[in-house]
C-alpha cells in the first residue's frame, strides 16, 4: 500500500493546557511524531475542554500547533443532555438495550456537524483518518464519513458501553483498528470478532527521563514512605478503593504509609485517612517524575484501562507498579514489564505492599525491569515504526 | 559486590511467581482467620463488583461483615484532652453520657440485632444456593456422563 502522506486524526478534545486525558494526550502525541516525521497531519477537533460540561469554550477556527494544522468545530449546541442522560441510565444497568435507546444516546452524545461536515468535503485529501476514542458522537460519526480509510484509536474497555450494537457496527465498517495492548485487542476479538488482520497494536511512545529519587520528599519535608497515584480521581478510576485500602493498611499494620496523588477531581476517603494524603494537584512533569521516583510503588487501582500511561511513567522512573489484577491491561503490562504486582483483594494488597516496604532490593529490580521495557517497547522510533507500518499495510 | 548482587536480583525477580507466593501466604493467612476484620470490610466494599467470581472470597468478606457487623456498645474511658478545665468536663461528660447510656444502649444493641440478623440471613441464602449449585453441577454431571454413554451405544450400533 502506498505511503500514508497526509494524515487527519480526530478526537473529541485537543489536549492542551488544562485539557487532559489518557486517549486525547494519546493521540495528540501520535499526531505530533507523524508530522515530525514529515507526514503531513491535520487534527479535527471540537471547541470543548472541559468533559464535564463540553462548554464551547475555545474559538473555532484553524490554528497551527507545531507542525499540525489543527481545527477547532463547535461542538453540537442542540444535543438533549436529558435524554443522553436517561439513555445512558439505560445502558450503564446493563442487558440488552433496545436499538432506539442505543441511537439516542449516540445522537445527544458529544457530536460535531461542522467537523463532519469538514470531513465530508475535504476528506478526500487525507490518505487516511484516525478517530477516538470510541465511545463519542464525534469518533462515531467521523468513522462513517471515510470509513474505508478510517483507523479508530479506540482505547477499548471492557464496560457497558462497549457491548452496544452500534459499536459493533462501527467496529465492522472501519478499515483498521489501532489497538494500546493485545487485551484490548483480544477484546475487540471476542466483542466484535475483530479481525487480526485489520488490527495492530501500537501504543504511545514515551521519552525516557531521569528523576531524582531524594528530591520530592527533601522538597516537601516528607520523612514517611509514600505510594502514589497519577490521573482522574474518580469511583471508575479506582480512587475510592485506594483511600479505603491504605486507611485499612495504615490501621492494620501500624505503618506510617502516605499517599501522593498528582491529577484532577476530588479525592474520597475515609475522614481519618484525609490528612495522610498530599495532593499536589496539577504539577510540573519534573516534579511528577520526581514523587514517582520516590515512591515505594506507584498503585494503579483502576480495571477499566486500555494503555495505563502512568504506570509506564512510573516505570521510567524506576518505581514498581501495584496495579488490580482484574485490570487485564495494567496486568499484562506487569507481566510482560516484570515491573509490578497485582492484587485482587485487600488480603493481596496488604501482602503485597508489605513486600515492597520491606524489600528495597525487590522494589529496584522491578524498577528496573519496567524502565527496561518502556524503554525497549514504547521508545517512540519503535511506536512510530508499529505506526506507520499499520497505516500501510491494513485496510 | 553488591552491584554484583544487584544484577543478580534484577535478572531474577519473576513478577508471576512473586504474585502466586503473595497469593499463597495471604490464602492462609485467610483461612486462619488473619483478615477477619471489619476495616476490610469497609475497604472492600467497592471491590465487590470486582470479585462476583471468586466464590471463595465471597465466604470471606461475609467473616469480615460478620466482624463489622456487631457495634461495640460496651462502656469506655472519657477522657478530655484540654488540661484547663479537664476534670470539670470530664466530670460534666460523665453525668450526661451516664444519662444517656440506657437509651443508646437499647438503640444500639436493636440495632446490632438486627446487622446480626441481616447477616446470618445473607450467610444462609448463601449456604442455600451453594448447595442447590452443587447439587444441579452434578445431576448436569451425570446427565452428561449418561448421554456420552448413550451416544457411545449409538456408534456401536
Amino acid at each position: 500500500m502506498a505511503r500514508a502522506d497526509r494524515i487527519a486524526f480526530v478526537a473529541p478534545r485537543f489536549a492542551e493546557g488544562g485539557t487532559v486525558g489518557g486517549a486525547e494526550t494519546l493521540l495528540k502525541n501520535l499526531a505530533e511524531h507523524a508530522a515530525a516525521a514529515g507526514r503531513q497531519v491535520t487534527f479535527l477537533t471540537t471547541c470543548a475542554q472541559s468533559h464535564f460540561s463540553w462548554e464551547n469554550t475555545l474559538p473555532p477556527g484553524r490554528r497551527k500547533v507545531g507542525n499540525m494544522d489543527v481545527h477547532f468545530f463547535p461542538v453540537d449546541a442542540d444535543r438533549d443532555v436529558g435524554a443522553f442522560l436517561r439513555a445512558q441510565q439505560q445502558i450503564d444497568r446493563g442487558g440488552v438495550v433496545p436499538a432506539h435507546v442505543e441511537e439516542t444516546w449516540i445522537r445527544n452524545s458529544v457530536n460535531s456537524r461542522a467537523l463532519c461536515d469538514y470531513l465530508k468535503a475535504h476528506g478526500g485529501d487525507f490518505d487516511c483518518i484516525l478517530a477516538g476514542p470510541y465511545l463519542f458522537g464525534v469518533t462515531y460519526h467521523a468513522a462513517q464519513v471515510w470509513s474505508q480509510k478510517t483507523f479508530l484509536v479506540p482505547c477499548l474497555h471492557d464496560e457497558v458501553f462497549a457491548y452496544l450494537g452500534i459499536m459493533r457496527g462501527m467496529f465492522g465498517g472501519v478499515a483498521g483498528c489501532l489497538f494500546n495492548s493485545e487485551p484490548e485487542r483480544d477484546l475487540a476479538q471476542r466483542l466484535y470478532n475483530f479481525p487480526a488482520a485489520k488490527s495492530a497494536v501500537v501504543g504511545m511512545g514515551l521519552d525516557a527521563f531521569e528523576a531524582d529519587a531524594t528530591a520530592f520528599a527533601k522538597r516537601r519535608g516528607l520523612a514517611a514512605p509514600y505510594v502514589m497515584y497519577s490521573g482522574r480521581r474518580e469511583t471508575l478510576k479506582g480512587t475510592p478503593l485506594l483511600c479505603g485500602y491504605l486507611h485499612a493498611f495504615r490501621e492494620r499494620t501500624g505503618r506510617d504509609l502516605k499517599l501522593v496523588c498528582t491529577g484532577s477531581g476530588p479525592i474520597e476517603a475515609p475522614p481519618e485517612f484525609v490528612d495522610h494524603i498530599i495532593d499536589l494537584g496539577f504539577v510540573s512533569e519534573q516534579e511528577k517524575h520526581e514523587a514517582m521516583a520516590g515512591a515505594v510503588a506507584f498503585v494503579h487501582p483502576s480495571v477499566n484501562e486500555s494503555f495505563g500511561i502512568v504506570l509506564l511513567e512510573a516505570w521510567l522512573a524506576r518505581t514498581p507498579g501495584l496495579v488490580h489484577a482484574k485490570s487485564a491491561v495494567l496486568r499484562w503490562q506487569c507481566q510482560q514489564a516484570n515491573g509490578g504486582l497485582w492484587f485482587r483483594h485487600y488480603p493481596d494488597f496488604e501482602e503485597a505492599l508489605l513486600r515492597l516496604l520491606d524489600d528495597a532490593a525487590l522494589r529496584r529490580a522491578l524498577g528496573q525491569n519496567g524502565r527496561a521495557y518502556v524503554e525497549r517497547a514504547y521508545a517512540w522510533p519503535a511506536v512510530e515504526q508499529r505506526l506507520f507500518q499499520a497505516l500501510e499495510t491494513i485496510g | 559486590m553488591s552491584d554484583q548482587t544487584f544484577e543478580i536480583k534484577t535478572h531474577g525477580v519473576d513478577a508471576e511467581k512473586l504474585v502466586a507466593e503473595i497469593r499463597a501466604v495471604a490464602e492462609q493467612k485467610m483461612a486462619d482467620g488473619v483478615y477477619a476484620d471489619a476495616r476490610i470490610a469497609r475497604a472492600e466494599r467497592l471491590n465487590l463488583a470486582n470479585l462476583r467470581n471468586a466464590d471463595e472470597f465471597l465466604n470471606f468478606y461475609l467473616k469480615c461483615l460478620r466482624d463489622a457487623a456487631f457495634v461495640d456498645i460496651s462502656d469506655f474511658p472519657i477522657r478530655e484532652r484540654r488540661a484547663f478545665l479537664g476534670p470539670a468536663l470530664v466530670a460534666l461528660k460523665k453525668v450526661i453520657w451516664g444519662l444517656l447510656k440506657f437509651y443508646t444502649y437499647r438503640l444500639w444493641s436493636q440495632q446490632n440485632q438486627v446487622n446480626g440478623l441481616l447477616v446470618t440471613a445473607v450467610e444462609g441464602v448463601d449456604q442455600k444456593y451453594a448447595a442447590k449449585i452443587q447439587a444441579l453441577e452434578q445431576r448436569v454431571q451425570a446427565l452428561e456422563k449418561q448421554v456420552a454413554e448413550l451416544s457411545k451405544v449409538g456408534k456401536g450400533n
